[in-house]
């Protein structure tokens, strides 16, 4: 019976579940499906809801109203941790999952409203929903291999912070936005900021359309200092065209829009590009315990490799930090991306002190994982240089005053913990510190020619981004490339029978093959079998729609929006993708944490089984994708 | 007020005559269950929340518009255990308006929504029935609500209940005599949201009858936990408990 109450609550309970990590990603189907089987239990202060006592788990526990501590049960009385859960927050999946008894006590700190799911129910999730699955395979991610107490010790710092970084911004934006007219004064903004402590004010035009910031930093440099009237319009003093993000962005894209802008706010806007919420670095620095904002802070002053040796160690820190929070691979990538692009900048930045280039037209390139904003623990150099040569005749002695330039980046960039490229790959190399000319006709040469060497080349060097100085010699530089490409379909055809020249490791009757390396029997290469064949894929079809963006999330997302890749098939190989990346970020945290050099090589066996079950639907992923290569080239 | 529940089952001679032989049935079903042990634990029991929303011109011509109940079983809610029907209201002898709020410019014209929603109030009432079983009732003003469906049930059933309903309000303001920004309010209209406002309960759409149902749901919820800590553990010790209070209240 179809039952209008039950329809209401149900409805209610959805909506709720929305606002938090992992429901928000949860598919529609599978939300409601978890709506329609939880029931509300209440706990009144100081009661028990779970401890190790009570048994095998029997339920998953997501709070909806009050405070619940956890704390490990029995044994470690000495160790000094607890955590504390709020609304949205759940407990218990590494328990259920091993149906086994809790390792924590969980205790009611106030009157305590939990949703419980009985554990049928529990595991009828995890397989009618993707979203679901990879949250509960993060959130046991990597205990397995490391001892119980450690596991404890993981899984309560996880649960107190796993909510602060996923979380959409519409969950960090508490109080309303505060915003002026731009023809408001100075001084009724600067009294309305004093009352209300606000560290900044959002200039929104009658739309609520947000068109200008002004921040407590600008009082002094723009007013006070300049001595400006406080009668003038808000406006003549603003920061124009102030940074948005959606609504549904998290707090992770909010900490990377302004490690990238160099900002300190972020306003959260709806569809209708209303201003809904200010988000202040301050704010994502409170979810995140770690300091983003100082390490950034560091770099930027940073006067000497040294400090930025150890800014670069810092970067590290933070990213293992989010990898045990649970944070998805995707923003962990990008995260260690941005920051390495903000060390490699400074270090350039130091080196232009002692080398002049006034006057020339240049651009620092970064090529391979680091030109796709792929970055993991381990990363060596792929970098190289164009610039502009008027004069022929200057050719010769401008290079060398750039390879000398980059050997002394180079240097410096391996003393920072960029250790320098084997296979030399780096902007001190005569072959890759080119003028933009060369730059094209080196292309042409491999597009025209596409013989093993030059097809290996374009896999490292067509994934090129500007990181340093005129931006719009690395722009030439790809629609020079579209050009090339387009004009030689037999290209296109070869890179595409590449990126075919490695197959999944799926076999027909095991479910993994791991034999292809017979120095390390039993496992499989993540990086050359996995995430390379999303990577290969994602290239041909970026140069073929001319789809100027490198990182491999992207290129799919937008080459699907050009052609017939479907949405859903794109948006699976992305997931695919990112729990592959993930993976080697795990295995790399682990093989460092043991003194060794992070390598890529997983052994399934030692996978639990949702991960394995994962990691074989992220192989299959890539195999599709290799088909629609096949079939878009016919081989 | 007498007590509306305290009455004696009077059922046989009512207006069963005018009943099909399938609602007689269902009637007939209900009647035969078993009466409820109100002894046992708060944790093994079932209770009924209810609530009603009304139509009203005068105080007089207050009529039932909807019922809303939700069961709290074994102490959890359970989504699937709510209730909600719409009374229809072109039954015989009714008056001509239907009420509701749609004011003086549609007294003849019943809001359409309701009419095609709407239920016969007599297998709305069964049906209700059906889904409370002899549970104990929990209201919040359950002399309020309580009223409104006995005097549903004689109109159309022809029967008077015998099902112990208890005060929510009555029991909060004992259980939680040291809560202050409640207070008196407790016992008079307006209290809820009081209580509410006290344990930071969010109503999904307030004074609609089965958001009303839930959030008292979620007062029972509470009100059992302190209840059993002070000894009173069962529905039962819950209906002495609130007659006590009110008879201290309404002698004092």
């Amino acid at each position: 019976m179809s039952n209008s109450a039950t329809e209401m609550l149900v409805s209610a309970c959805i909506q709720f579940l929305q606002g938090f990590s992992p429901f928000d990603r949860m598919e529609a189907q599978a939300l409601r499906f978890l709506a329609e089987h939880v029931k509300l239990a209440h706990f009144p202060k100081g009661a028990r809801i779970l401890a190790s006592e009570m048994g095998i788990a029997r339920a998953l526990y997501i709070v909806q109203g009050g405070k619940v501590r956890a704390r490990p049960s029995g044994g470690n009385s000495h160790v000094e941790y607890s955590a504390v859960l709020g609304p949205g927050q759940c407990f218990s999946i590494g328990a259920l999952m091993a149906q086994r008894p809790s390792s924590s006590a969980y205790v009611a700190r106030d009157d305590v409203f939990c949703y419980e799911l009985p554990a049928d129910c529990f595991f009828s999730l995890t397989q009618k929903s993707t979203a679901f699955n990879l949250f509960c395979t993060q959130t046991i991610a990597g205990l397995l291999n490391q001892s119980q107490q450690q596991l404890q010790l993981q899984f309560a710092q996880r649960a107190a912070e796993q909510k602060t970084m996923n979380s959409p911004l519409a969950t960090i934006v508490k109080r309303e936005p505060v915003a002026v007219a731009p023809e408001t004064s100075i001084r009724e903004v600067v009294e309305l900021m004093a009352a209300n402590h606000l560290g900044s004010m959002v200039v929104t035009d009658p739309l609520q359309q947000p068109i200008g910031i002004f921040t407590l930093s600008d009082v002094l440099k723009r007013i006070v200092l300049p001595g400006l009237s406080l009668e003038q319009p808000i406006s003549s003093v603003m920061s124009t065209s102030p940074l948005t993000l959606p609504l549904a962005a998290n707090a992770h894209d909010a900490a990377l829009a302004m490690a990238m802008h160099a900002v300190r706010h972020v306003l959260a806007v709806d569809e209708g590009g209303r201003l809904r919420g200010v988000v202040s670095e301050r704010d994502l620095f409170k979810l995140q315990g770690a300091g983003l904002r100082q390490i950034r802070h560091s770099i930027d002053a940073a006067t000497s490799v040294d400090v930025l040796r150890h800014a670069r160690e810092d970067v590290r820190q933070l990213s293992l930090t989010m990898l045990t929070e649970g944070v998805g691979g995707q923003e962990i990538t990008q995260f260690i991306s941005t920051l390495n692009d903000t060390v490699t900048r400074r270090v350039i930045d130091l080196n232009l002190d002692r080398h002049d280039l006034y006057g020339i037209d240049w651009a620092w390139l970064s090529f391979g994982s680091e030109g796709r904003d792929e970055q993991t623990f381990t990363t060596d150099q792929d970098n190289g240089i164009v610039y502009l040569c008027t004069d022929i005749m200057d050719r010769e002695l401008t290079q060398l005053r750039f390879l000398e330039f980059a050997r002394d980046v180079n240097d410096d960039l391996d003393k920072c913990g960029f250790p320098l490229c084997k296979g030399n790959i780096m902007a001190s190399n005569p072959e890759l510190c080119l003028t933009l000319e060369e730059w094209e006709e080196k292309f042409a040469l491999w597009v025209r020619t596409p013989e093993p060497l030059a097809l290996l080349n374009a896999t490292i060097f067509f994934d090129f981004r500007p990181l340093y100085g005129r931006f719009n010699l690395a722009h030439r530089m790809r629609l020079s490339l579209f050009r090339q490409t387009q004009g030689n379909p037999l290209f296109l055809r070869m890179l595409a029978q590449n990126a075919l020249s490695v197959a999944p490791p799926l076999g027909r009757i095991r479910d993994f093959v791991t034999g292809a390396d017979p120095d390390h029997p039993g496992t499989i290469d993540l990086k050359k079998y996995g995430v390379r064949l999303f990577t290969d894929a994602a290239r041909v079809f970026a140069l073929a729609n001319q789809v100027e963006a490198t990182h491999t999330v992207t290129r799919l997302k937008r080459a699907s929006a050009l052609t017939h890749l479907p949405p859903d098939d794109v948006s699976a190989s992305i997931e695919g993708f990112n729990f592959i990346q993930l993976l080697r970020l795990r295995h790399q945290h682990f093989e460092q944490e043991h003194g060794r050099a992070g390598d890529n090589l997983i052994r399934p066996d030692e996978l639990n089984e949702i991960e394995r079950r994962v990691l074989k639907e992220a192989f299959r992923q890539a195999r599709k994708l290799q088909a629609r290569l096949k079939l878009d080239y016919q081989l | 007020m007498a007590a509306w529940f305290s009455r004696l089952f009077t059922g046989q001679e009512g207006r069963d005559g005018a009943l099909a032989i399938n609602q007689q049935a269902l009637l007939a079903g209900w009647r035969q269950l078993p009466e409820v042990d109100i002894s046992r634990s708060h944790y093994r029991s079932r209770y009924v929340l209810v609530d009603v929303e009304t139509a009203a011109r005068s105080l007089k011509s207050d009529r039932l518009v909807s019922i809303a109940a939700l069961a709290l079983v074994d102490g959890l809610i359970d989504f699937q255990e709510a209730f909600h029907v719409v009374l229809a209201h072109d039954a015989p002898g009714a008056d001509a308006a239907a009420g509701e709020a749609s004011e003086a410019n549609a007294p003849t014209a019943p809001n359409p929504a309701l009419v095609i929603a709407g239920v016969p109030p007599v297998d709305a009432l069964i049906s209700f029935l059906s889904f409370a079983g002899k549970a104990p009732l929990v209201a919040y003003h359950s002399p309020l609500v309580g009223a409104m469906i006995e005097r549903a049930l004689v109109e159309h059933l022809g029967i008077v209940s015998a099902q112990p309903c208890i005060d929510l309000a009555w029991v909060l303001s004992d259980l939680f005599r040291d809560v202050s920004d409640v207070g008196d309010l407790s016992a008079t209209q307006g209290g809820l949201d009081a209580w509410l406002a006290h344990f930071g309960i969010a109503s999904i759409q307030r004074h609609n009858a089965v958001s009303d149902a839930y959030v008292i749901a979620k007062l029972l919820q509470i009100a059992i936990a302190r209840a059993a800590r002070k000894g009173f553990d069962s529905p039962g010790s819950l209906l002495e408990l609130e007659k006590a209070r009110r008879h201290l209240h309404q002698s004092g």
